[in-house]
């Protein structure tokens, strides 16, 4: 029962880390339906800022995640504005291939700087840190990762719902022309739109070097299962990708120790093509 | 319109006179090498680490270094003034792409041998080109020992030693702890180890090598670049083996060393195949927490003053490696390099053929080698390919086995993560 507690728990604990990976994606997905194949650089090159900031001015990455975060928020705004602009109204292939591109050029300026060395923050406030709940281990660093991703994603979610900017970005997502005519600015929505995206993954990057090490192809596999919590919650639901998340994280863990550790990622791929079969248009997608 | 005319005149002039220089490059007495690493992808640290150490070789090798106490440091190149070019190419750590850069390297750039792959797995389908268009196949690092079963292969040749020769030495290891240290009694056996060619073929040795001896109780492959490695510790945590063979590289041992203090466990004893371990960088990165580990090494800079003549070639490397010194792994890739050099020198002729027949026939000098010398058996193995196992204690690499050539006692058991 201990084991299937601990499984349960890590499996909770990474699926959150997912989440927080892929809310950023399905905010673009959803109001651009731009896929962003830059998302796993978007990681990488947050997880750098995060390092440098830590070993160069001795800045945690729990105060440094925020700048990571902001860091992407301006590149995100800058793909937008940059490449993402120039691709509205064509078709969906052309957004496609250019944030390839853009993946390829991120990933190998990161190699050419920073070399493909690993690279690990050592001393962090939250470090190794464990507490003991009974038989089960709590890792602190991914449990404050937890949280952070359900304050993070709360907060996606009250700005689409609640706020004006949300409203705008709904009607925006629903039919950009209308919107225009009722005055919104949907230049500036999908641009700051691509900037908030990119905050939450860059945030969600910012806290990984903690305990993950940092090198050019870190945000691959990120990447990869951001958009399989995506499209299995339903293209641009924020409750979807968050349930998504969990039931890959939780799937991967129960997969990997009861099955085999080689069979995890085969499990989480067919869930996803078994889903996609079943209900195309993902768990909250309509 | 006539400064246009006069501009095109100029640069058709120029144009022009590009074939004459290419013609005069062409009659320069180059002998061109072709190197296949992993210089992108999840292992391109190995791989950029090889390149510079192939580099490193061939400025030795095209240069006057008296200073330098391995073969050829005295001349400046080969039969009697061919320098050696090097063409390089990425094969992102996958086979077809490995596979695809050695047909163009063959075909389109001409080069005259190939040198590489790191990877068994691309190692494996690249040297099957070389040696259709009977071209030399040098291979430094890769272990796969099934790469050297094949005795057809008349082109190919490894410097280090396998995973088959490895499981043997770690089997030994163990029965050495169990009769020397008081209590060992080291029954079971876990494997951990990357799904690809060389994970597989590690493990596939692993057990053929612990057979009758010890118990595998745990064999978990896992995906390489992995988010994580939860279920895989959660596994070996709950088989609990006394030992553990490890075949993982790069940033997934990081992953794994991180994640097995997080789930608080460590088996009595753990061997390390490879560059995870072996990295010199990711050891430092680690800190304490890399300790106690044991693993293969047949280069680490605490073997200096076994192998003296490293120290300037290492110059030279470092110079390429922002100062990061060779590992077991990149220092195969230099022996490669100037053991091929040496057989060209010593065949006094450019046929791949009669220089492959002198690399069978002789035993090569190798400063740079722990054993001193390489000589291949059929199939190109480097018979004399030799590893000490070290544990990592305070940071660096102390020998432990075998034991005359041992500098200290092994710590064991590994102290559990609390009580350090």
């Amino acid at each position: 029962m201990d084991t299937l507690l601990q499984v349960l728990l890590d499996g909770i604990l990474n699926g959150m880390l997912y989440a927080l990976v892929a809310v950023g994606l399905c905010l673009i997905w959803g109001v651009m339906d731009v896929i962003n194949f830059a998302h796993g650089e978007y990681v990488m090159i947050s997880m750098y800022v995060t390092y440098w900031l830590g070993f160069l001015a001795n800045v945690d990455p729990l105060v440094s995640m925020f700048a990571g975060g902001l860091f992407i928020f301006i590149l995100g705004a800058l793909t937008y504005q940059l490449i993402i602009k120039y691709t509205v109204g064509k078709p969906p292939l052309s957004a496609l291939l250019a944030t390839f591109g853009l993946a390829m050029l991120l990933k190998n300026l990161c190699l050419n700087w920073f070399t493909p060395n690993y690279r690990i923050l050592s001393d962090t406030w939250l470090g190794d840190r464990t507490f003991q709940l009974g038989a089960i281990i709590v890792p602190v660093p991914q449990l404050v990762t937890a949280v952070l991703a359900l304050v993070m994603i709360g907060l996606v979610f009250f700005m689409v719902r609640r706020t004006r900017f949300g409203w705008a970005v709904q009607a925006t997502a629903m039919d950009k022309e209308a919107a225009e005519l009722m005055g919104i600015n949907t230049e500036r929505i999908y641009l700051l739109v691509f900037g908030i995206g990119g905050a939450t993954v860059g945030i969600a990057g910012g806290i990984m070097p903690t305990y993950l090490a940092v090198h050019p192809e870190v945000g691959t596999m990120f990447s990869l299962i951001a958009f399989i919590c995506v499209a299995m919650g339903g293209f641009g639901s924020i409750p979807g990708a968050l349930v998504a998340a969990l039931l890959v994280g939780v799937v991967e863990a129960l997969a990997g120790y009861y099955i085999a550790p080689v069979f995890k990622y085969v499990a989480v791929f067919g869930l996803y093509l078994a889903l996609v079969l079943l209900r195309p248009k993902g768990i909250f997608g309509w | 319109m006539r400064f246009w005319i006069v501009a095109a005149v100029a640069v058709t002039l120029m144009l022009g006179a590009a074939p004459g220089q290419s013609l005069a490059q062409s009659q320069e007495k180059v002998i061109k090498i072709g190197t296949i690493f992993p210089l992108t992808g999840p292992v391109a640290l190995a791989g950029q680490r090889c390149k510079a150490a192939v580099e490193t070789a061939v400025e030795i090798i095209n240069n006057k270094h008296p200073n330098i106490k391995v073969p050829l440091a005295n001349q400046a190149g080969l039969l009697g003034g061919y320098k050696i070019v090097l063409v390089h190419a990425d094969s992102q750590g996958k086979p077809d792409v490995g596979k695809a850069e050695a047909e163009r390297l063959i075909n389109q750039e001409g080069v005259w041998a190939l040198i590489g792959a790191y990877n068994s797995s691309v190692s494996g389908p690249a040297s099957l080109v070389a040696e259709r268009a009977k071209k030399i196949f040098m291979c430094g690092a890769s272990s796969a020992a099934s790469l050297t079963q094949r005795k057809e292969m008349k082109y190919f040749f490894r410097t280090a030693s396998t995973d088959e020769i490895e499981s043997q030495e770690f089997v030994e290891v163990l029965e050495w702890l169990n009769k020397t240290q008081k209590n060992a009694n080291i029954k079971t056996l876990g494997i951990i180890y990357e799904n690809s060619v060389f994970g597989k073929n590690a493990a596939q040795q692993a057990m053929k090598a612990a057979a009758g001896k010890f118990q595998v109780v745990a064999d978990v492959p896992f995906n390489p670049g992995a988010t994580n490695l939860d279920s895989e510790i959660q596994t070996l945590k709950g088989k609990n083996p006394d030992a553990l063979f490890g075949a993982v590289l790069g940033a997934d041992y990081a992953l794994m060393v991180k994640t097995m203090k997080k789930m608080n466990w460590v088996p009595k004893v753990s061997l390390n195949y490879c560059s995870g371990y072996q990295d010199p960088v990711i050891a430092k990165q680690l800190g304490p927490d890399a300790n106690y580990f044991m693993g293969s090494t047949a280069y680490s800079p605490e073997f200096q003053s076994m192998m003296p003549a490293v120290a300037e070639v290492e110059k030279i490397f470092k110079s390429k490696t922002g100062g990061v010194p060779y590992d077991s792994d990149s220092i195969q890739e230099t022996i490669a390099m100037l053991v091929l050099a040496q057989a060209i020198e010593k065949s006094k002729s450019l046929d791949p053929t009669v220089v492959a027949e002198t690399l069978h026939a002789n035993t090569w000098p190798s400063p740079l080698s722990l054993s001193g010398k390489v000589a291949f058996v059929p199939g190109g193995q480097n018979k004399y390919a030799l590893s000490l196992i070290t544990q990592l204690q305070g940071g660096k690499y102390k020998k432990i086995f075998p034991v005359e050539k041992a500098d200290t006692k092994p710590v064991f058991p590994i102290p559990p993560w609390d009580k350090r």
